[in-house]
């Protein structure tokens, strides 16, 4: 049973893991929390979903189409969201994201209705696997595992090796400095956006194809991703991963013994994380110099 | 200059208080032309789909004025979005009271929405007629205008434990039950049943309506070995619900409620896990050949062939035919007095729903179940008959 929660717990960790990444490279370079990146993943899935049944192309390449118009769509909202905005508080950005939400939501409840759907993916649930006694493992938590690792080992080799993802974390760290230095910031974020983008995508899709897809369905993985962001330490990508498996693992040991009080475990571990340690368990504290 | 202003701002105003004022003779909710009648619902937002049910009574109001109308009154509809916000609710239907001058409302499809608007309907000495949310707090205390005519949630349960115990002979049942007054009832409803048998369900899980991760909910259940699990919950829920069991092996007989019995739906988003799954409903089979179901579903393709002729529209007709019923029985000298007369004195009616009886004491008029499973494809199988829930506590009274 321990180790069936622990699989459990894992996976659908890995999937909040994702997800925060998604959040967190969007906040690294403009230190701003995106409301609306539930709603982007989510009416990118709708794409894939219209694609696969309408079009009724290949799941790859619907994949693969997905993945452009995700990064197509981060690109856009900021450019025609956030960067027309005259010299904006951080408040009134976080201000413009969640209209950008309430936009896609609406767009995609016009496009497809409200009514849920079924969306699937290779990597069905269904097929199980049991290594050992007890311990059940299916596709999809395997390809969420595997999607995972390979995702944190590519931003990885991305921030560390390439001049895009160098010029990332420069903006990210002063931005009037990386202009100087020749850093086109604009496009950074715009970059940046997309790339979360697609990240996000990709967890959404995880999501949708273990409950159903529609309108609402990333409103609370969305607070639930946060809450591993948090929990992890905004700033670092590979803490807000351990977060999300940490906070998956957390809710599954107490979703067990106390049911009714699983949905506030994730807004305790924020309370909880803000008070003790502000910067999350693994970022390093960020003093700010006068 | 001043005193032109004054002038002109007051012209104004008055100007807009009577664009604002009802357009039609006030209070009384018809004329010699027309009665007036409106519903609520959610036409957008997450809730979208139960939407159906506004639509079906427009279609059953659209028969009825094809007809002739009633006694030479055409009826004449009003639909309002509430988008399923119980603050919207309220807004929508005073808007439809102060402002279009209605005379009764049918269906209605909010949970906490309607019994916020209890007050102020019967206030306003409002007819309503079939709020879809089978709440006791809805039905109780007994308001003279507010008339129930589907099951109290409490009552399906019931009826629903009882055929898993005494027909398809299951000891062991678990219930999974949304931690709300829905859920809550579900979970008094099989309590009752169990009650009766000197049995105790093996587990009672609480869930959020929003979660979307129900591991542990599930694991905790498979532990208890149960043989049925009984879902009280949302439809989301209750995939969510059927896929994580799906990937530890647990293949118990699910069974749930009307909110889950929209077979086509289900099993779709499903993925086809529902196939098997048994529900209690207070419609008729969709495929029915009842005469009356078969008049309203040709109807449907004609005058609305863009609607899936569901558990949800058909959900729309059954709430109007009361009213309709009564409208013609109260005779060409309508009054609300006249009409009331005619639902209290409602005796073994039927049309595509339960059997309904109310008097002037009791207006929770069902007591009443069929047992559904959902066949190959979302097809509708039907069980068993309607079942009563003998027993049912507010008969007692």
């Amino acid at each position: 049973m321990i180790g069936q929660l622990i699989i459990e717990g894992l996976a659908i960790g890995a999937c909040y893991g994702l997800f925060a990444i998604a959040v967190v490279i969007i906040y690294k370079t403009s230190e701003v929390v995106n409301f609306a990146q539930g709603e982007m993943a989510m009416l990118s899935t709708f794409i894939a979903f219209h694609i696969l049944n309408y079009y009724h192309y290949p799941f790859w390449l619907a994949f693969i189409l997905t993945m452009a118009f995700a990064i197509l769509l981060g690109v856009l909202i900021e450019f025609l969201f956030l960067r027309p905005a005259k010299h904006p508080s951080l408040l009134g950005l976080i201000v413009i994201t969640l209209g950008a939400e309430m936009l896609l939501m609406g767009l995609a409840g016009w496009k497809w209705g409200a009514e849920q759907k079924e969306f699937v993916v290779p990597m069905s649930y269904q097929v199980t696997h049991e290594p050992f006694q007890g311990m059940i493992i299916n596709d999809w938590a395997i390809a969420v595992f595997v999607t995972s690792a390979l995702v944190m080992v590519l931003l990885f080799l991305f921030f560390k090796y390439t001049k895009l993802g160098i010029a990332m974390r420069a903006t990210q760290q002063n931005k009037h400095a990386a202009k100087i230095m020749g850093i086109r910031v604009e496009r950074v974020f715009s970059i940046a956006w997309g790339f979360s983008s697609l990240i996000g995508t990709i967890a959404a899709m995880f999501f949708a194809s273990r409950s159903t897809l529609d309108p609402g369905f990333m409103l609370e993985p969305f607070l639930r991703a946060f809450a591993a962001a948090v929990l992890g330490g905004l700033m670092s990508i590979p803490g807000v991963f351990i977060g999300g498996e940490l906070l998956g693992l957390i809710e599954n040991f107490f979703g067990y013994v106390w049911p009714e009080w699983k949905p506030i475990v994730a807004f305790a571990v924020i309370v909880l994380v803000l008070c003790f340690r502000p910067s999350g368990l693994f970022a390093k504290h960020y003093v700010k110099k006068v | 200059m001043k005193a032109s202003r004054v002038w002109i701002f007051a012209v104004v105003a008055v100007l807009g208080l009577l664009l604002l004022a009802p357009a039609s003779e006030a209070g009384k909710g018809f004329d010699d032309k027309e009665v007036r009648v409106g519903q609520f619902g959610p036409l957008t937002g997450p809730a979208a789909p139960w939407g159906a049910v506004l639509r079906g009574s427009a279609l059953r109001f659209q028969l009825v004025n094809d007809e002739g109308g009633i006694h030479g009154r055409k009826i004449k509809y009003f639909m309002r979005d509430d988008q399923y916000n119980p603050a919207q609710t309220v807004t929508v239907i005073k808007e439809l009271v102060e402002n279009q001058d209605i005379f009764a409302i049918v269906g209605g499809v909010a949970g906490a929405g309607s019994i916020a608007a209890k007050d102020y309907l019967t206030k306003n000495k409002i007819i309503w007629i079939g709020p879809t949310a089978s709440a006791r707090e809805l039905v109780f205390p007994q308001t003279p205008y507010l008339f129930c005519l589907t099951p109290l949630y409490e009552d399906e349960a019931s009826i629903m434990t009882k055929y898993l115990v005494e027909t398809a002979k299951m000891k062991k049942i678990a219930l999974m039950y949304q931690n709300d007054s829905y859920g809550q009832a579900g979970l008094a409803g099989m309590r009752q049943r169990l009650a009766k048998y000197k049995m105790k369900a093996v587990a009672e899980i609480p869930v959020e309506p929003t979660e979307r991760d129900l591991a542990s909910h599930i694991m905790k259940i498979k532990n208890a070995g149960p043989e049925a699990v009984i879902l009280w919950v949302a439809p989301t829920t209750a995939v969510i619900s059927l896929k994580t069991a799906a990937t530890i092996g647990f293949k118990p007989q699910w069974a749930g409620g009307t909110p889950l019995a929209d077979y086509p739906m289900m099993h779709k988003i499903s993925g086809g896990l529902w196939e098997g799954v048994i529900n209690t409903s207070y419609v008729e089979p969709p495929d029915s050949s009842l005469p009356v179901v078969v008049k309203y579903r040709e109807a449907q393709k004609k005058y609305m062939p863009e609607e899936r002729w569901g558990l949800f529209f058909m959900g729309g007709l059954l709430v109007a035919d009361p009213l309709i019923d009564a409208l013609k029985k109260a005779g060409k000298k309508l009054s609300l007095e006249a009409v009331l007369k005619q639902l209290n004195s409602a005796k073994n009616y039927k049309t595509i729903g339960p059997t309904i009886n109310w008097s002037k004491n009791q207006h929770q008029g069902v007591d009443s179940a069929m047992i559904w499973k959902c066949g190959p494809g979302g097809k509708t199988m039907v069980m068993q008959g309607w079942t009563q829930n003998e027993l049912a506590t507010w008969k007692k009274k």
